[in-house]
């Protein structure tokens, strides 16, 4: 420091009225001795300039400007020969000769300003020097220098203004480490201000004292100290103090600082020969009269602890070697001490710490105490950043809000104030997830009106957030105009941001597992179907009350009662407890029958599935739905269904009897009197046979519906010549044909071979698909084309198809959608047309598929029908009676 | 010409169907219920029988059963009527030893294709 303090200087002087070489150098030691004892930043800037103001020197127009770190200002902090500029006058960022500093952190000489765009002027013509103030590798401010006459300054003058420079910095850099650690220090005390850890350094002071008085003795000195190293803020502090002119216990010495600090610096032993002639003395120990020091490090490996020092006040006493030897003998016993001590109070610390998380935590878990939880955040927060006030605010996902619910000291009490996003201060960080400070929030243009009526001077934000998600936001307050935030406070802000964060999100959580219980709870409250929860001992744990309702017993008679006891009669218990047993394993689902209080049974559906509660099964859920009512509809309609079955196959059977007498005297009658020669009356009874043909048909389609409905129509499957019963059914089918003037065209090879399925459900299907292709078809063709197909799937069975064509007058796609259905001719007006039962179509579809196969129809109104019909050779054995749909 | 015993209770059926028959030139002996059907076929010279399968006294299934059981009736065709028109009842007509079965009310040209079919197989 010293070597920087005297430059050499070389260059010849260039600014008239300077004194000589030595004056020179007195004057800058002046200047160094002036910063040196400057104990603030204002009074350092004040030096540098009074000291640069000096006749030896020959500076008349100084300045030292500092950057205001929030807005990149300089701001006049000192200077002379200005006497139109006050100080905090400020210089915006990037304008006037002194910006280039700002930029490239190196001096900058201007021979001529007049000639400079960007010069300020403070004088109207000269040169000047702008020399930067640089703290650890950042431009701070700017040392200004100016001459009225050009060309003023050279290469000595650099040499010395850039010593002053450093000077100042150096010193700058430590008043404000000096200020940031107290600050840190305050802060550490506010932070762990519960924590009751002074205990065991008292008992360690003893233990220290008693080192230190036995090596006082031992040493034969006047006195020593014994201080402990403080990690956390990098100071000694003096615990053991033995005659040394005053209790020194409790003084904090910076690392470097007075002997002690010296070898915590350095980790060696030091011997000062004359205390008050060493330029490395503290302050603080100005008034003791020490005349010779012996200091040592107190080590744990190569790790600082402690240091210990010894004095004499005898100035006829010095310290050698062998006192080095002797001292080193205490230090290990000093350093173990405290090492211990250490040890002892950090695990009580941590023990402590953890307790009072679980003690927050559990305050936390209750939404009520949310807002006090944040009070308590924010008043700490309000406290250590040493600001007027501030707020805290929950992000409500649902409105997209903020909403005020910590308020202190900010001129009103704004809890429950709701805030937009981007609205205020709070608004605009929750907005940009990013802090904020606003050094003027009135001339801040994103303000909120609802702090309109607020004497808020500056205002610093930041957003609350989890892992990246916004659940809140906090904001301090300076109501006084001298005070601004600076990075300092964010860094401070930052630590308690995440403790409220948590706490918010805590009580959300909080909030939203309750409100998940509680609408499970309603839920099975209000549930139609009767829910009861049982313990793995299967004791009812509880029930809802459509339980009670459909068993009869009240919650409390159900409750710790063993269900199946309880709702099962003799004959049920065995499968409930079963379904019992396998419920507390999976899920099973079944019908059957329970009993309730009154001992009436009831028909329920079951549903019985495992509580599993992280991973483990805590007993079981049963849900029963009470299905008397579905069974008993489902009764009614299969008995109706069955009567109606009935009813059609008795009234058919019943209807033939007669009809056959009819059919059969019309015909025989007729056979006789076309043997008398009576042919008006032939035509008659021809009529009244035809009528009853087609009665009978009518009657038989009904009946083979209803059977088939019932499940009573069997397939009867024979071995047949397919063309043998091609013949037989052409030959049938031949006067159908015939009575519309059409032609029949059968297209079949030869080797068609034989089918073995039901012979007379053939027969009846291509009859009836012969016979309406008749019925709709006037002097057209009507073709059936027979072959075999191969079969659908690899393993299916072969097919035969039967295409069954006509040119008669087709149907619409509306049409066809009904086709196959009982009862459905395409409109009501061909069935007395066409004549008809309607039930054809439906039957054959049926018998299509009773014997493995399907019909498909293709047709266009006016351009013909095509049914094709594929049956699988071999009819697949199937069991009687199972045919239904 | 052919002998047919023609077994049905029911009056009309019967006098329609016998008359039917003796005009395509049979000669038709009548029985009314299931007993004397059995009867008069044990005592008789017939060709054929057409039972009616719902009868009084015994049914036209026990009926068949006993004529097939006698040695004397054993080769005798019986052909089976019937207004039940279910798969079941043939199965289970052919199963109480009919020849072969048609149903009610008549197609009288089927009726006669199957009757002279057994015919023409007995002879």
């Amino acid at each position: 420091m010293t070597e920087r303090a005297s430059p050499r200087l070389t260059s010849e002087r260039l600014i008239p009225g300077r004194g000589g070489l030595a004056r020179r150098q007195a004057a800058l030691l002046r200047l160094s001795t002036a910063i040196a004892a400057a104990h603030d930043e204002a009074a350092i800037y004040r030096s540098v300039v009074t000291g640069l103001h000096d006749e030896a020197l020959g500076y008349n127009f100084i300045g030292v400007f500092v950057v205001d770190e929030a807005t990149g200002d300089r701001v006049l902090k000192a200077s002379v020969g200005w006497p139109d500029v006050p100080v905090d006058w400020r210089v915006p960022f990037g304008k006037g000769l002194s910006a280039r500093v700002l930029e490239d952190g190196k001096l900058h000489y201007t021979a001529d300003v007049t000639r400079a765009s960007e010069y300020l002027p403070s004088l109207n013509s000269g040169s000047e020097v702008d020399v930067p103030l640089r703290v650890d590798d950042a431009t701070i401010g700017v040392l200004v220098v100016e001459s009225s006459e050009p060309n003023a300054f050279g290469t000595e003058d650099f040499e010395i203004l850039t010593a002053a420079a450093n000077q100042g910095s150096i010193a700058i850099g430590r008043i404000r480490l000096l200020t940031a650690e107290r600050r840190r220090a305050d802060e550490h005390k506010a932070l762990l201000d519960t924590m009751q850890d002074l205990v065991g350094e008292l008992e360690l002071s003893r233990v220290l004292q008693a080192v230190l008085e036995r090596a006082v003795s031992l040493l034969g000195v006047t006195g020593g100290e014994v201080a402990i190293y403080d990690e956390d803020r990098r100071e000694l502090v003096v615990v053991a103090s033995e005659n040394i002119g005053k209790n020194s216990t409790g003084t904090r010495l910076a690392l470097g600082e007075g002997a002690m600090g010296a070898v915590a610096e350095t980790l060696e032993p030091l011997i000062i020969p004359s205390y008050h002639e060493w330029l490395g003395q503290s302050g603080k120990y100005a008034d003791v009269t020490v005349h010779a020091v012996m200091a040592a490090p107190l080590l744990i490996g190569r790790r600082l602890v402690g240091a210990i020092a010894t004095v004499h006040s005898d100035p006829n006493r010095v310290f050698g070697p062998e006192d080095l030897r002797l001292v080193n003998l205490f230090a290990p016993q000093a350093a173990i001490a405290i090492e211990n001590a250490r040890l002892f109070t950090s695990e009580r610390q941590r023990a402590e710490e953890q307790r009072a998380l679980l003690a927050t935590m559990t305050d936390l878990s209750s939404e009520l105490e949310l807002p006090k939880a944040l009070q308590a955040v924010l008043e700490r927060a309000v406290t250590l950043l040493g600001v007027t006030g501030g707020e805290v605010a929950i992000f409500d996902d649902a409105t997209q809000e903020l909403e005020v619910v910590a308020s202190e000291h900010i001129g009103k009490d704004s809890t429950g104030t709701r805030l937009k996003m981007g609205e205020g201060a709070m608004g605009v960080v929750a907005q940009t997830l990013e802090p904020l400070i606003i050094p003027s929030y009135h001339e801040w243009l994103g303000q909120s009106e609802k702090y309109a009526d607020l004497l808020v001077h500056s205002v610093m934000a930041a957003p609350l957030l989890i892992g990246g998600r916004l659940v809140g936001a906090i904001a301090t307050v300076h109501s006084d105009p001298d005070r601004i935030f600076g990075s300092e406070d964010l860094r401070l802000l930052n630590l308690f941001a995440p403790q409220a964060a948590i706490a918010i999100e805590n009580a959300r959580l909080y909030t939203a597992a309750r409100q998940q219980r509680e609408y499970f709870e309603t839920l099975v409250e209000n549930s139609p179907v009767a829910i009861v929860t049982l313990d793995r001992e299967e004791r009812i744990v509880s029930c809802n009350p459509a339980f009670e309702r459909l068993f009869g017993y009240t919650k409390q008679e159900a409750v710790n009662s063993n269900l199946d006891a309880l709702i099962t009669t003799e004959a049920t218990r065995s499968e409930a407890k079963e379904y019992t047993r396998e419920a507390l394993d999976h899920p099973v689902h079944g019908i059957g029958r329970r009993s309730r209080k009154d001992g009436s049974l009831v028909d329920v559906e079951v549903l019985g599935v495992p509580v599993i509660v992280d991973g483990k099964r805590v007993g079981l859920m049963g849900l029963y739905y009470d299905i008397t009512e579905l069974l008993r509809a489902r009764q009614a309609a299969e008995d109706a269904n069955s009567a109606k079955s009935q009813f059609l196959a008795s009234m058919s059977h019943e209807l033939r009897t007669p009809l056959n007498a009819i059919i059969g005297y019309s015909e025989m009658v007729q056979e006789e009197v076309e043997d008398l020669g009576h042919d008006q009356l032939s035509d008659d009874l021809q009529k009244i046979h035809t009528a009853g043909k087609h009665l009978l048909s009518l009657i038989n389609n009904v009946l083979d519906l209803s059977k088939i409905e019932a499940g009573k129509m069997d397939v009867y499957a024979e071995p047949f010549e397919i063309g043998v019963m091609l013949d037989e059914v052409t030959a049938t089918a031949r006067p159908l044909i015939d009575t519309n003037h059409n032609d029949l065209v059968v297209r079949a090879p030869s080797d068609l071979g034989s089918m073995h399925t039901d012979l007379t459900k053939v027969r009846q299907i291509l009859l009836n698909l012969l016979s309406n292709a008749s019925k709709f078809t006037e002097r057209g063709t009507i073709t059936l084309e027979v072959s075999r197909k191969a079969p659908l799937t690899e393993d299916g069975p072969q097919l035969v198809s039967f295409e069954v064509s006509d040119t008669g007058i087709g149907m619409s796609p509306e049409q066809m959608d009904h086709l196959f259905e009982a009862f459905s001719q395409a409109e009501a007006s061909t069935t007395s047309k066409y004549g008809g039962t309607g039930l054809g179509l439906a039957i054959t579809k049926k018998f299509c598929q009773m014997m493995g196969g399907d019909i498909q129809v293709e047709s266009a109104s006016g351009r013909g029908s095509t049914f094709t019909i594929r049956l699988p050779a071999e009819v697949a054995p199937a069991p009687a009676g199972s045919i239904s749909d | 010409m052919a002998k047919i015993l023609l077994v049905e209770d029911n009056e009309m059926n019967r006098d329609m169907l016998s008359r039917r028959l003796i005009r395509k030139g049979y000669e038709v002996a009548m029985a009314v219920d299931g007993r004397e059907g059995v009867d008069m076929a044990r005592s008789g010279d017939y060709d054929i029988v057409l039972m009616d399968m719902s009868l009084p006294e015994i049914d036209g299934w026990e009926a068949t059963r006993r004529l097939k059981q006698a040695a004397e009736t054993k080769a005798l065709p019986i052909i089976a009527l019937t207004a039940h028109a279910m798969a079941g009842d043939r199965d289970k007509a052919l199963e109480a030893g009919c020849d072969d079965y048609d149903t009610k009310p008549i197609d009288l040209q089927r009726l006669l294709g199957k009757i002279e079919a057994l015919l023409g197989q007995s002879t």
